[in-house]
């Protein structure tokens, strides 16, 4: 009995070190690219007209299994973080509108949607993977990055947001 | 009359039964003995693939009895077999570039332009096998076919140059790099070309449209990936091609 605990316990940690994502100070030595993109309806989104926010930048595409896991979590995520000044810009990775559009019916994200068909938005913010997460302070500077997909919704991360408000 | 059709429909059939037929060719070694699945041709370029982490499968011989009935030969050496080791990309590591130089050599000897190719992970292992040849060697090869290669070092991490496995950007053979458009690695082909002619080996990259990664062993395949998987043959003979155009003269 005591064996089969300490083997569960074991398989805590284990499965624990594996899986946990965690946001990790963005330490690189590059200033915030620029961000001007289109959303679905055709509105152009800056990302400096979003300073005074925290903003969640996600890269991400429609063939990411991670990606179409995640988003309910973080429209969730959204309500969680309150009155805490907060914006999320998920920019597809290349893909056409109508491929896009069919996820959004599917998936429901209630932020928003940028497009990015020449991937010029990809280059400038060093994305290699799917999805790569920026969470931008509000005075318009990377704090933190976060390769993988997570439930956006959890405590522990929406404190660590809110943590940044004054930063 | 009747007789001489009978016998040239006969002959025909013979011949392209031949000419597809696979067969087993054992390479000593001091490692371990490698047992090679060769598609003969008669022509004068010889491919070597490395199908380790994926292993075998219907695809790739399907590709290599096409490829060899249009006079490209195909050898396909089982390292992991030979070094018992399982199908996994934790044993890349584990294959050491002396085995890879044997079974180049042994593909060498058969006069032929010698093709490296590998998908996925398994290109790591014909970047070091090739790296490893040329610092032995005078003789060169003719080129290698990276066909959606995952060459990074861990996790690229967002806003970071990627860092990639050591075999990178130390060959000087032609490459030609195919990546799938559907894919996040698309994004990352001119950072990891770039990354691959640090030592001077020339690079052409093409993105094939509408593919994504391991689409040839999906079950939900779209119609483009249908249609590439069943010409793998026709994408790695336009390669060739190009490969064939930076060829170094031995």
């Amino acid at each position: 009995m005591i064996n089969r605990k300490i083997l569960f316990m074991a398989l805590l940690v284990f499965s624990g070190q594996l899986f946990a994502t965690e946001l990790k100070p963005f330490t690189a030595d590059i200033k915030t690219p620029a961000l001007v993109l289109q959303d679905l309806q055709g509105k152009t989104h800056n990302l400096d007209d979003y300073k005074g926010k925290i903003v969640l930048l996600q890269f991400w595409a429609t063939y990411c299994g991670p990606c179409r896991k995640e988003m309910p979590s973080m429209n969730i995520m959204m309500k969680k973080m309150g009155d805490t000044p907060f914006k999320i810009l998920a920019v597809n990775m290349g893909e056409s509108k109508q491929e896009v559009e069919k996820f959004v019916s599917e998936v429901k994200p209630a932020f928003t949607i940028l497009m990015d068909k020449e991937g010029k938005s990809i280059a400038d913010w060093r994305v290699f993977a799917v999805p790569s997460n920026f969470i931008i302070g509000p005075k318009g500077k990377i704090r933190y990055t976060l390769f993988g997909g997570v439930e956006w919704n959890s405590d522990e991360l929406i404190a660590k947001l809110k943590e940044l408000s004054d930063k | 009359m009747h007789f001489k059709i009978i016998f040239i429909a006969f002959y025909l059939s013979f011949m392209a039964t031949a000419i597809q037929a696979q067969e087993i060719k054992t390479i000593e070694t001091d490692d371990a003995d490698v047992e090679v699945r060769v598609f003969p041709a008669e022509g004068n370029r010889l491919l070597l693939g490395f199908p380790i982490e994926e292993g075998k499968s219907l695809t790739e011989e399907k590709t290599a009895r096409s490829l060899a009935e249009d006079g490209v030969e195909v050898w396909m050496p089982d390292v992991l077999s030979a070094l018992m080791l399982p199908n996994l990309k934790s044993s890349l590591k584990d294959i050491p570039a002396k085995l890879l130089i044997r079974i180049i050599k042994e593909a060498k000897k058969s006069g032929k332009d010698v093709y490296l190719i590998a998908t996925g992970h398994d290109a790591e292992v014909v970047l070091r096998g090739a790296s490893e040849w040329e610092r032995l060697n005078k003789s060169s090869l003719a080129g290698a076919v990276l066909m959606f290669p995952r060459l990074f070092k861990g996790v690229p991490e967002p806003g970071e140059i990627p860092e990639y496995v050591d075999s990178v950007g130390k060959t000087k053979l032609p490459i030609m790099l195919l990546e799938g458009g559907r894919t996040p690695a698309r994004w990352g082909v001119k950072t990891l070309s770039h990354a691959l002619q640090e030592n001077g080996s020339p690079v052409v990259a093409k993105i094939i449209p509408d593919i994504r990664g391991k689409f040839f062993k999906r079950d939900d395949s779209n119609r483009s990936e249908e249609v590439v998987a069943s010409q793998m043959a026709g994408l790695i003979k336009v390669s060739l091609f190009y490969l064939n155009r930076n060829k170094v003269n031995d």
